[in-house]
Formats: structure tokens, sequence, C-alpha cells
């Protein structure tokens, strides 16, 4: 293996490095003189839950063609997936942090927040690619820790392994968040309709989120009002309002949700969930940061091409 | 005005299912057009019970309902053109916002009508500027106020062209500035010729607002008539509990201490007051 060559490929990492830093300057530079305070939005006790459509509705980019941005999300996704290459991977994370964060002007501390939510589930599947277990220490592993049962290993093939696997992860999901942070559940939808996506389906992601929200603000307004009556001084107590809280979550979600739907009989619903979108034009502006990022990050996956790694 | 009712109701039953409580007990009533209808009466009586059968939404277990003289079926085209000219706003705004837009939410309507686009945009501008919203158009309506969320209900309604609007309890939640507003709302749609069905407890906005005032009572109708009509009838205002409003109670007593003379006046706002003390004084 060469290594000198993947300190001249460490390269290739710089440019979307240096626009991050570019525009994380810019940001800081125009909101100088702004206190800096958190928005009321986020995981905070007894407050609203639309978070993520809010972080949405907030987005500077929102203004952006829906369809381009989707389809933007999917093909770095693809990009990611596909080239396996962990310098794309990671020009990919810094392009997208730039996107949600310089662009979008989302939160940098929300945003760093919500990347650590699949790291748990990361670190869990990532366990058992990482360790081999041996009775016997392995003569070319990186490390070897003996332990009573045997030894756990650590080679040169699986760290690479979990290293690619680590990054071509971020990679997809930094692409998602940039796709579903900047763009209104309503407009993934109508993409979704213009994509002859059957109705049916988007029929049903459309009344499922709706009726996540249902019971989240429900259980939000049970929550706040057995606070409010000293529900949650003591452990026990707070089991017990928990419980109850719980048990009528259902019922009361489930009434909340008949007069939804009794609304919008009363407006023809005719199971057609439908609503009218603005018209969002496609501008030389959202192509560049689309198309010369594109190109360079199908650039770099050429010049780091290492052969087919079938491995993961 | 016609003489034909634009909605008449007749003999509506109806029971909730899984209960034998029935909600309606034979419910008729005409409805003119252009009239500005107030509906009074207890929590339970049956008032958003009635609004919803008469939108459509809720099947009555007997009785007819005509809308513009024709009869509804129990078909979907019947049905359509029913909520089409019968539009509700409900009580409460958080159950009927349902768009994350308030364009996207006042265009809900007009689609489901099969309208095409530019028509669609259309109404939802021109509703818009009604409520004073245009300003509002991209926001998300969650995060409007109490206020500006029953404006947004209202544009809702006003976007489908519904010759009839039904508001259940337009004013509760309402803060004294945005009742005022609601109310020059309503006076605006009366004047463009709407029939408008109004539930509603305060009896002072009831007293100075109606054409007519109907008492619902335990799933009954019990008194309809105007307002003075039914509130100088104290066996109906004994039966559904009714308070007498405030204006009323004060020409009462002026006509029982003798200050004023009994001549029937039951001026019905503050200006209709004034103008009556000025009468009397002159008298």
């Amino acid at each position: 293996m060469h290594y000198q060559y993947h300190v001249i490929y460490l390269l290739w990492l710089l440019p979307p490095l240096a626009v991050l830093i570019a525009g994380g300057i810019r940001k800081a530079w125009i909101h100088r003189h702004e206190e800096h305070h958190h928005h009321g939005f986020g995981h905070k006790h007894g407050e609203g839950t639309l978070s993520i459509d809010m972080y949405a509705y907030h987005s500077k980019i929102g203004s952006w063609n829906p369809k381009l941005k989707i389809g933007y999300g999917l093909l770095l996704l693809l990009i990611c997936l596909i080239s396996n290459d962990p310098y794309v991977s990671f020009g990919i994370i810094f392009y997208t942090f730039f996107v949600t964060v310089c662009l979008g002007e989302l939160d940098a501390d929300h945003y760093i927040g919500l990347l650590g939510i699949p790291l748990a589930f990361m670190i869990a599947g990532s366990i058992f690619i990482l360790f081999n277990f041996s009775h016997t220490p392995f003569s070319n592993a990186l490390v070897n820790i003996p332990t009573h049962w045997g030894y756990v290993i650590i080679t040169p093939q699986t760290a690479k392994a979990t290293v690619n696997l680590w990054c071509k992860a971020f990679g997809a999901i930094s692409a998602m968040y940039m796709m579903s942070l900047s763009t209104m559940s309503n407009e993934i939808f109508g993409v979704l309709r213009d994509a002859h996506c059957p109705k049916l389906i988007i029929e049903l992601m459309n009344m499922m989120y709706r009726f996540i929200f249902i019971l989240m603000d429900t259980q939000h307004r049970m929550k706040n009002s057995a606070e409010s009556r000293l529900g949650y001084t003591t452990f026990k107590r707070a089991i017990y309002s928990f419980g109850s809280t719980a048990s009528n979550l259902f019922l009361v979600s489930m009434k909340r949700g008949t007069q939804f739907y009794d609304a919008m009989e009363a407006r023809c619903y005719n199971g057609d969930l439908r609503f009218f979108e603005e018209k969002k034009p496609v501008t030389k502006q959202q192509l560049f940061w689309v198309i010369v990022p594109t190109a360079y990050f199908v650039l770099v996956w050429v010049m780091t091409f290492q052969g087919v790694n079938i491995n993961v | 005005m016609s003489n034909e009712a634009i909605l008449r109701i007749k003999d509506l039953k109806y029971t909730y299912s899984g209960g034998d409580h029935q909600a309606l007990k034979g419910i008729s009533l005409d409805v003119m057009p252009g009239e500005r209808i107030c509906i009074v009466g207890n929590n339970g009586a049956g008032k958003s019970t009635f609004f919803l059968n008469v939108n459509g939404v809720l099947h009555p277990d007997s009785g007819e309902i005509y809308f513009k003289g024709q009869k509804v079926e129990d078909n979907r085209a019947s049905l359509n053109e029913l909520r089409r000219g019968v539009g509700i706003v409900f009580q409460d705004a958080d159950n009927q916002i349902i768009a994350s837009t308030v364009m996207g939410e006042v265009s809900f309507g007009p689609i489901n009508l099969g309208l095409d686009d530019d028509e669609v945009e259309k109404r939802v501008d021109e509703a818009l500027t009604e409520m004073n919203l245009s300003e509002f158009k991209h926001r998300a309506p969650h995060y409007c106020s109490g206020g500006e969320k029953k404006r947004i209900t209202i544009a809702d309604i006003i976007a489908m062209h519904s010759e009839v609007i039904i508001f259940d309890e337009p004013t509760a939640a309402l803060d004294p500035l945005n009742a005022k507003m609601l109310e020059e709302a309503l006076t605006k749609l009366a004047d463009q010729h709407k029939t408008l069905l109004i539930s509603t407890h305060d009896m002072d906005f009831a007293y100075r607002w109606a054409q007519k005032l109907v008492v619902f009572s335990d799933g009954q109708i019990i008194a309809t008539g105007t307002p003075v009509e039914v509130l100088t009838n104290e066996a109906v205002c004994e039966q559904a509990n009714l308070r007498k409003p405030m204006l009323m109670r004060v020409y009462e007593d002026m006509v029982k201490h003798g200050i004023a003379p009994d001549d029937k006046a039951y001026p019905q706002d503050v200006a209709a007051f004034d103008h009556w003390l000025e009468s009397i004084k002159a008298s």
C-alpha cells in the first residue's frame, strides 16, 4: 500500500474545506453585530414540536427549486455510495455542511447536533466490522488486545473497511440532511407526485407525517399540563404521570385526528391531498452550486480511484 | 333576495355511532339567502353536530337537507355540491389548518373543487386580500397568532366561494381586538350577500349582529325569531340558560323603573342606544 499517495490525495479535500471556511467567515462577518442566541426550536422542553419542518421553513435556501434540491441530494447520495471513496465522501460532508449552514444559514450547533443523532447507530453497527475475535494473535494486526477468552483484533483491512463505511454513511446522511433541512415536507411530496410515485404511497406518507406531529403535539400538551400540576417532582410520580399520559395519548390523538379529517372532508377532500405550491424557478446561481461541486466530486473520484473495492 | 330557502333542513336526526344518546332530535330550519343567523345554546346542545350534518361530513339517521331546492342525496357528487356550497370555519383553527404555508392552506379547498391552477391562484389571492393576509402568504400557519389563524381558516372557506358559511364559535379564544376584526370581517361577508350561520355564547354579539336567533337545547330547536322576539321570551331563556344581553337588560330596567317609555325600541348596539336616549330626552 502506498501511503504517500494518500497524503497527496488529502489535498483534494482542501478546496471543499476552503469553501466551508470561507462560507463560515462570511456568515460570521454578516452576522457580527447580532447577538448570538439560540432560536426557540430544537429539542427544548415544553415547546412546539415541528422542529424539522421549522428548520426547512427558516432555511435561506428554501426558495431554491425543490426538484433541483431533491435531485441533487439524491445525486450526491449516489455518488457517495457508488464511488465508495473516502475523499469523495469527505468532500461531500464538507460541501453539504457549507450548503446547509452557510448558504441555508442554519445554526452550526444545531446542525452538528442533528448529525450526532445517527452516530449511535453507526457506532453500534461498525463494532462488528472493526473487531475480529481469535484464539491466537494475528501477526499483521494493527492491535491485538488480549482478553481472558482470546484476542480482540483490529487488522488494517477491518480498519479500512470501518473508515470507508463511516465516510460513506456520513456522506450519505449529510446529503440527505441538506435536502430535508431545506425542503418543506409538502414540497417533497409534491416532487414525488410529479415523479409519478403511486398516489396511495404519497397519501400514506403525508397522513403519517401529519399524524406523527399530532401525536407529538398532544403528548407535549399533556406533559406540560402534568408538569404544571407537579406531576414530575419525584421519580415515582414521574413514572405515574408518564403512564397516564401515554395511555391517554392514543385516545386523544385519535380524536384530534378525526377532527382534522372532518375539517378536510368539509373542504371536499376526496383522497387526494394537494396544495398549491409556489413556483420556484431554477436560477443560474442555484445551478452553479450544483454543477461545479458535482463536477469536482467526479474529478476527485476519478483521480483517487483505487480499483474496485469489493470488501465493503 | 328570493323567497326560496337556500338551505332547508327537515326533521334531521342524528345519533353518534357507539352511543344511544340522540344528539339531534328532529331539527327543522329554513335558511334564507343572505340571512345572518346566530345559533345559541348550551355546550352539548348539538350545535356542532348540526353543523357537521349540514355540511355533509356526518350522515343523518333520518331527515332531509335541501340545498338551493335540490335534495341532498347520500352520494359523492351530491355531498360535494353541498360541501362546496356550505363551508365551515371550525372552532379550533389548529384542527383545521393542514398545510405548511398559508397559501397552500387556502388553496386546499379550491384544488379539491378541481379548478385549474390560474383560478386557484386567483381565488387564493382574493381570499387572502379579503382577510388582510397577503403579507402572510408564504408563512407557516402554525406559527401565526391565534387571530391570524382564525383569519386563515376564514380565508380557507372564502376561497371556495361558498354561499353559506358556518362559523363554530368564532369568537372563542380571541382577544377583544381580534374579535372586533372578526366582526368587521363578518359584516363584510354579510354585505356580499353570503349567508352566515354563527354559533356563539356571546349574547351581546348575537343581539347586535344577528337578524335571526336560533336556540338549541338538548338536540332540539326551541325557538327561532329575531333576537328581541326570542330573548323577551322568558321561558326560552330559562330553558336554554341564556344570559340576556347587557343593552337589553339596561333597556328593560329603564322601562321598569319608568325612566323610559315602554316603546319596544330595543336598541341593539351602543350607537342605536345613544340615538334612542337622545330621542326619549327630546320627547
